[in-house]
């Protein structure tokens, strides 16, 4: 199972809910890569007439349920015999019962890849040498640098990483490293180390969709890459709103995993 | 058809998943829950129930992660329980036809919902008929009609 935290429920009812939550969040790579051009030859957004000659990503963009082909099953990533084991772990005391919940119940964000999935908008905004992705899930977001520079040598583990992009043609390269093992690979239970890589393509097809092709690769918890793509759909005329999960959370996950509510008013 | 099958073809887009939660499908109400919260998992509400209640609204908390609404139910002895009921966030709804006036305290309200696991008075919020008579979706959003 892959790509939602909701893989982590343990009832039957429930995994119908996993299935269809990592049916929406995941679908396997269809789309080819797009036209590769010269990323010398591409702009590259560093200075504002630079920007002017990039693709216009304007508008507010979420996640759609139609990624692929009806019924397109998402790709289960293929685990190392250690991370296996964790799953399984993981698995067996969610039957128990001893885990019903994930620490997003407490507010705690979903970290890359899961935050780019969260049923809310996003806005994309170019500036010289940057690339920024305000993500209105848990009012997070994510710094793309265009400007060349390479990641930190040794960079702080961080939930959305460090991100370097380029162009290529109208394709948004972006590479991250950097992440703390607090956050999941996919579901939950999918763990990865702190050498986790993620590459995302991302471009516009259809004048109003955005498509991401993402690629995880971990030399210590994945046998081979975790390919995923998703559509975006472009909402020209949604803003951003506020997300503060704290504001008046409800829903809470106990140091041993046991989920609550608090109906206190 | 499969549950899984059933599933499977609300998970296209939101008027799927919005046409799945007005229905009675209990399974697709839980998989609209699931693609469209993304905060906590549902093991305290009983997805495989559903229930309904009639009150009078107390309070209509338009707030982040989750609306919550409160309402004064009256039993037959004259007996009043306040019910509480989680609901999506005002990001989603606000985009979807819903607004921070949708409910207002006094309001009479009928509200069909997954209850608690624990039996406390509440659960999750499925659907509403508001005191026009408007029936108004939580998952997916927006007036039935």
């Amino acid at each position: 199972m892959a790509g939602s935290r909701f893989v982590s429920l343990s009832t039957s009812t429930l995994a119908s809910g996993a299935l269809i939550a990592a049916l929406a969040s995941v679908q396997p790579a269809l789309a080819q890569a797009p036209s590769k051009a010269s990323s010398q030859s591409s702009p590259q957004g560093d200075t504002w007439a630079s920007i002017m000659k990039l693709p216009d990503w304007g508008g507010i963009w979420e996640v759609t349920f139609g990624g692929g082909p009806r019924g397109a099953r998402p790709e289960a990533p293929a685990l190392t015999p250690a991370y296996e084991a964790k799953l399984k772990e993981y698995q067996d005391a969610q039957k128990r019962g001893e885990i019903q919940d994930t620490p997003a119940a407490n507010c705690v964000p979903n970290g890359m890849p899961a935050i780019m999935t969260q049923p809310y908008p996003m806005e994309i905004l170019f500036t010289p040498g940057k690339v920024t992705i305000m993500i209105e899930a848990y009012s997070q977001w994510r710094q793309i640098f265009t400007d060349g520079r390479k990641h930190p040598e040794d960079p702080d583990l961080t939930f959305n990483g460090h991100s370097i992009g380029h162009w290529e043609g109208d394709t948004l390269v972006v590479d991250t490293v950097g992440f703390t093992t607090d956050t999941a690979l996919a579901g939950f239970g999918v763990r990865h180390s702190d050498k986790m890589h993620i590459v995302e393509r991302m471009h516009v097809i259809e004048g109003d969709k955005l498509q991401i092709e993402t690629t995880i690769t971990d030399p210590e918890a994945l046998a081979k890459p975790l390919t995923s793509t998703r559509v975006y759909g472009r909402h020209r005329d949604w803003t951003l709103a506020e997300y503060q999960c704290q504001q008046n959370n409800r829903n809470f996950t106990t140091d041993d995993g046991k989920a609550g509510i608090n109906l206190k008013h | 058809m499969s549950e899984a099958k059933k599933i499977e073809q609300v998970t296209h887009d939101w008027a799927r998943l919005r046409r799945a939660a007005i229905g009675t499908l209990v399974g697709a109400a839980l998989a609209v829950a699931g693609a469209a919260s993304a905060h906590h998992s549902f093991a305290v509400f009983d997805m495989s129930q559903q229930k309904t209640i009639e009150g009078t609204v107390s309070d209509f908390q338009w707030t982040n992660p989750h609306t919550w609404t409160w309402v004064d139910v009256k039993a037959d002895d004259g007996s009043v329980t306040k019910y509480g009921f989680e609901g999506m966030s005002p990001n989603f709804l606000g985009r979807r036809g819903w607004s921070k006036n949708t409910l207002k305290p006094g309001d009479h309200v009928k509200i069909v919902y997954a209850p608690l696991k624990s039996g406390e008075p509440g659960g999750t919020f499925l659907r509403a008929t508001l005191k026009d008579g408007t029936e108004m979706v939580m998952f997916g959003g927006g007036p039935v009609n």
